[in-house]
């Protein structure tokens, strides 16, 4: 680089000029300083020219460290670093208080596998660098490069006792202790590291985490034994990264530093922590920490919106009541801005629809219709309006969206029909609403419950709507059985089977292994292919994932070879395949 | 017809849907076409070899759609096809003429299998079945094997086998070296105390005398005519026991005196079957064995990166065995590691069958050869669909590598000892 820009000519050289200077460049070139010419030199990959340049400069100044750094260079690609050694000792004697020529020598040493003089030249670097590390962890560094781990802790702890300080090389000794696993050393080793430099508890956090399952009490409880605040942090950080992070927060709230900005970064570094996952669990200690933000933060704006996140971050976990206190307090806070009560109040709808009170809810979303964007009432009256159909009130249901031309209103239309068991008014509405109305998954539910009700041939059926309205209120035992009794009531190739394989795969989820497999054996008829091959491999998967493998081979190779064409027969294969261990069973 | 073809699974009178799939009036063969049109290369192994079990005979066309296979058209071998998901389709007796005559032009060959072959897979047995190519390959395609370890192996069970496969062992007693990296991990100590063990119980002084005892085994199974199939560091640590009759060639945390500084020099490679003249690598601290490996993975200064690989093309006719060995699909395969993963060319003695190298690496990847009355083949690399395999990295799920070219050669070498002998001409 030094020499590329050193030689570019400043100004336009005109063309007479140029055979002139393709004889004076060379010369010039020769005349630059031997360690610009030998740089120029490795740079082109001539590392042996290099290093007789490096050589010479090094033979007039035995100390210079530019020069020995370089040679050092040139020499490692062509493998002939040991020709080093005379002129790292030659340096030695010339610039003793040099410390890259100790680290080099060290490094040249243990090229040339001269292991037994490494303690002496590190003893040498100690004594020109008092209280300095470096000598320890290059020496260290030449050790864990060889692999040999048990001579790296040798000069960790050679190095901790000649400077006398215990936390001395404390990451380094962590790390070591980290890669062979001996987790009660590594935490030990980590918190003294985090004592001597708060930057290293992301570190420590992120090595200690990677222990098995095993180790994990062992761990927490050695930090535990070390006490204080740092051991405390890390202890709550590896509780959260392992699937605890409610303890984890509790544990928190007690050692939460004195300041109240050191407290605010250690809440917002933990809120981080939380969003690991979207567990309830997670949520949950998400939630709590937002509130702790809130109930520390100055700022009213800001402190609303911790408020509203903590408020949806409850409801999405399950949690209404604390949810509606913190929402609660949102709206006795005369400094929430319009835009925070808004949400708030989206969110308290969102929880009454959840908790079956859509008369309150409809009730809110009225009270509150100016405060709310267009979009989210309009949504908002949907899950009113489904709500209300789940409990049989369906005209009502449907007067609420009457004024709602969207097409994600048409396709809660076709719920609602079908929640009144007009079979064909819902399969009507959810054509025209096509694919694309709500979210992918709703999409697909719809799909599916077509499917359902194509082979049906009455276009009304009460007793579905009713058995469907059960379903989606939650109660999948009742739900299965009615569905079995309108099955019961229907031809096998005219809905009964489809039923019948439904009502099983209800009972399968609600753990009723011999009802789904009763339903499951009912829902095989031949004349319907296509649920006979998904009845058998729905019995199939539960038979193996009750530990039943002859039977589930069985099972799978009547279906492979019954239905050889149905397009569920790769996943029968794949079942069977684990069914005798041929693959593994993830 | 191709099973799973749409129109097929029509009912046809009182046969099985499954029948349905093929004419069975006019066909009283299957083929199992092994090119782009198989729907499960790995599981048509597994239903040739089920064949010859129930005592049926098939036939392997060589070079004919990629080494297709030739197997009666019963109801055993249809739904035994038909469970497998491989693709058959019916031949006829006149189809058949055809085919044969077909045959007699160009490079290719029908050569008859008759007995199937009694397979033994070396391991410890605590190994996990995820740990080893060969073994997850045979139990995806269903070939039935025993599992051999020292014992076996040293009180002469090698004999009622026609079949042995090694993998990763390490014939050195050496633990693979692992000793470097994994100092102190609970599967390595379990590895160490189980060697020890076994190495006690059969009277050897240590681990390394031990399995130099029983590299000797193995090779005297092949001389008497066993077909012998290794792969990973299993190969070169073989070669390595062997040669090293008498000398020290195990660290100081083996045996628990150093290496013999003089044990290249030593080393009689008259014993072994593959290798020649390689450079011993005498510390115990560079975690690989000898110049033997091209790639050397382990070690960060001399590790290669991986290309790929190409089969050779043999005459079908003249090299039978090879060309059974070369059986594919694809000419050209990905290169993945193993602690051994390429033999060097210059340590190959000159007897040895080169099956797949890669063009211009000084390297080959899969070799065979004789010796005495039986075969060997080595095939470099761990998992043919693992390239950068780890240790503790997830099992390969073989069902998701249905075609896989690599793992094909695996099952190249437990059907050709069923090939009727008078065709062994190399």
């Amino acid at each position: 680089m030094m020499s590329s820009t050193r030689w570019r000519v400043p100004f336009p050289v005109p063309r007479s000029l140029l055979p002139l200077l393709t004889v004076l460049v060379p010369a010039l070139l020769s005349a630059q300083d031997p360690l610009s010419r030998a740089f120029d030199l490795e740079r082109r990959g001539s590392f042996a020219q290099a290093a007789e340049i490096y050589r010479g400069v090094l033979q007039k100044e035995p100390g210079e460290v530019t020069a020995l750094l370089g040679l050092e260079r040139s020499l490692t690609p062509i493998n002939r670093l040991p020709e080093l050694l005379p002129v790292v000792r030659a340096a030695i004697v010339a610039n003793p208080s040099a410390a890259p020529v100790y680290s080099i020598g060290l490094r040249a040493y243990a090229a040339a596998n001269l292991l037994d003089s490494l303690p002496h030249l590190v003893d040498l670097w100690a004594r020109a660098a008092p209280g300095d590390e470096s000598p320890f962890r290059e020496w260290a560094a030449s050790a864990l490069q060889r692999r040999d781990r048990p001579m790296a802790r040798r000069a960790y702890q050679m190095g901790r006792e000649r400077l006398g300080k215990p936390d001395a090389l404390a990451a380094e000794l962590a790390q070591l202790a980290t890669a062979e696993e001996d987790w009660p050393a590594a935490a030990h080793e980590w918190v003294g590291a985090v004592r001597q430099l708060q930057g290293y508890r992301s570190s420590a956090t992120t090595a200690l985490a990677m222990a098995p399952a095993a180790a994990r009490p062992v761990i927490l409880a050695s930090l535990a034994m070390e006490g204080g605040p740092d051991a405390a942090r890390i202890g709550v950080d590896l509780r959260a990264r392992w699937g605890d992070p409610v303890g984890a927060f509790e544990t928190l709230l007690g050692i939460l530093p004195k300041p109240l900005p050191q407290q605010l970064d250690v809440l917002q570094a933990f809120l981080e922590l939380t969003r690991l996952q979207s567990s309830p669990t997670y949520l949950l200690a998400q939630a709590r920490t937002l509130e702790a933000l809130a109930d520390r933060w100055t700022n009213p704006p800001q402190r609303a919106r911790f408020r509203l996140d903590a408020a949806r971050a409850y409801a999405t976990a399950g949690q209404p009541d604390p949810a509606r206190r913190v929402l609660g307090q949102i709206a006795a806070d005369p400094a929430s801005g319009p835009a925070v009560a808004a949400g708030a109040t989206t969110t308290l709808i969102e929880l009454l629809v959840g908790d079956g009170k859509a008369d309150e809810a409809a009730g809110q979303l009225e009270k509150y219709r100016s405060t709310v964007a267009v979009d989210d009432y309009l949504r908002l009256r949907r899950a009113v309006a489904l709500r209300w159909a789940q409990s049989g009130a369906v005209a009502r249901a449907e007067q609420m969206l009457q004024s709602d031309s969207t097409i994600e209103a048409l396709a809660v239309r076709g719920r609602i029909r079908l929640y009144a068991g007009d079979l064909k008014g819902a399969s009507d509405c959810w054509r025209e609403a096509g694919p694309f109305a709500g979210t992918r998954e709703e999409a697909t539910d719809r799909s599916i419950w077509l499917a359902l009700l194509q082979p049906i041939q009455p276009d009304t059926l009460v007793s579905f709507g009713l058995a469907l309205q059960l379903l989606d209120r939650g109660d999948t035992l009742k739900a299965a059985q009615s569905f079995e009794r309108i099955a019961a009531g229907l031809p096998p190739t005219g809905g009964g089977a489809d039923l019948h394989l439904l009502a099983g795969r209800l009972q399968a989820a609600a753990g009723q292994v011999a009802e789904a497999e009763r339903l499951f054996r009912t829902a095989v008829v031949k004349e319907m292919p296509g649920t006979a091959a998904a009845a058998l491999l729905e019995l199939g998967r539960l038979q193996l994932a009750t530990e039943r493998r002859a039977e589930a081979t069985r099972t799978l190779e009547e279906m492979i070879l019954d239905y050889p064409t149905s397009a569920l027969v790769p996943q029968a294969r794949r079942l069977l395949d684990q069914s005798r261990n041929a693959v593994p069973r993830i | 017809m191709t099973l799973g073809a749409s129109g097929a699974g029509v009912l046809r009178g009182a046969w099985p849907a499954w029948l349905g799939l093929v004419d069975r009036t006019a066909s009283p063969w299957l083929l199992l076409p092994m090119d782009d049109g198989q729907s499960d290369h790995l599981k048509a192994y597994g239903v040739t070899f089920r064949v010859l079990q129930r005592g049926g005979r098939a036939e392997w066309f060589l070079n004919h759609r990629g080494g297709s296979f030739l197997v009666p058209g019963d109801q055993a071998t249809i739904r035994d096809a038909a469970l497998a998901g491989v693709s058959s389709e019916p031949v006829s007796e006149g189809l058949l003429i055809d085919l044969r005559a077909q045959l007699k032009q160009g490079n290719t060959d029908a050569v008859p299998l008759e007995k199937p072959p009694k397979v033994a897979v070396y391991a410890p047995p605590n190994a996990s079945p995820w740990d080893d190519a060969v073994t997850m390959v045979l139990n995806y395609a269903g070939i039935e094997f025993d599992k051999v370890w020292d014992a076996e192996v040293g009180s002469q069970g090698l004999k009622k086998y026609d079949w042995l496969h090694l993998h990763h062992e390490d014939f050195t007693g050496q633990y693979s070296k692992f000793f470097l990296n994994y100092s102190g991990a609970p599967w390595l100590a379990e590895m160490v105390k189980q060697n020890q063990r076994v190495a006690k119980a059969l009277g050897y002084p240590n681990v390394p005398a031990e399995k130099k005892a029983v590299a000797n085994e193995i090779r005297a199974f092949v001389e008497r005519g066993g077909f012998l199939f290794a792969m990973c560091t299993a190969t070169e640590t073989l070669d390595l026991a062997l040669a090293a009759t008498g000398v020290d060639i195990a660290a100081a945390y083996a045996d628990g005196t150093p290496i013999d500084p003089e044990a290249a020099r030593k080393l009689d490679w008259s014993h072994a079957l593959a290798f020649r003249d390689a450079q011993l690598e005498l510390s115990p601290n560079v975690p690989a064995f000898s110049d033997i490996d091209g790639h050397q993975v382990n070690s960060l200064d001399r590790r290669q990166p991986l290309g790929a690989f190409k089969l050779f093309n043999f005459s079908a006719t003249i090299d039978p065995v090879p060309t059974m060995l070369v059986q594919n699909h694809r000419d050209v395969i990905p290169d993945f590691y193993g602690l051994t993963t390429s033999f060097n060319k210059r340590t190959l003695k000159s007897s040895v069958t080169i099956l797949a190298d890669e063009p211009g690496a000084p390297w080959a990847k899969y070799i065979h050869g004789e010796l005495g009355q039986g075969t060997w083949t080595f095939y470099g690399g761990h998992d043919p669909e693992d390239p950068q395999h780890q240790i503790g990295d997830p099992p390969t799920d073989l069902s998701l590598h249905p075609h896989s070219p690599g793992y094909r050669l695996i099952l190249n070498n437990v059907l050709f000892p069923a090939a009727k002998k008078r065709e062994l001409k190399t």
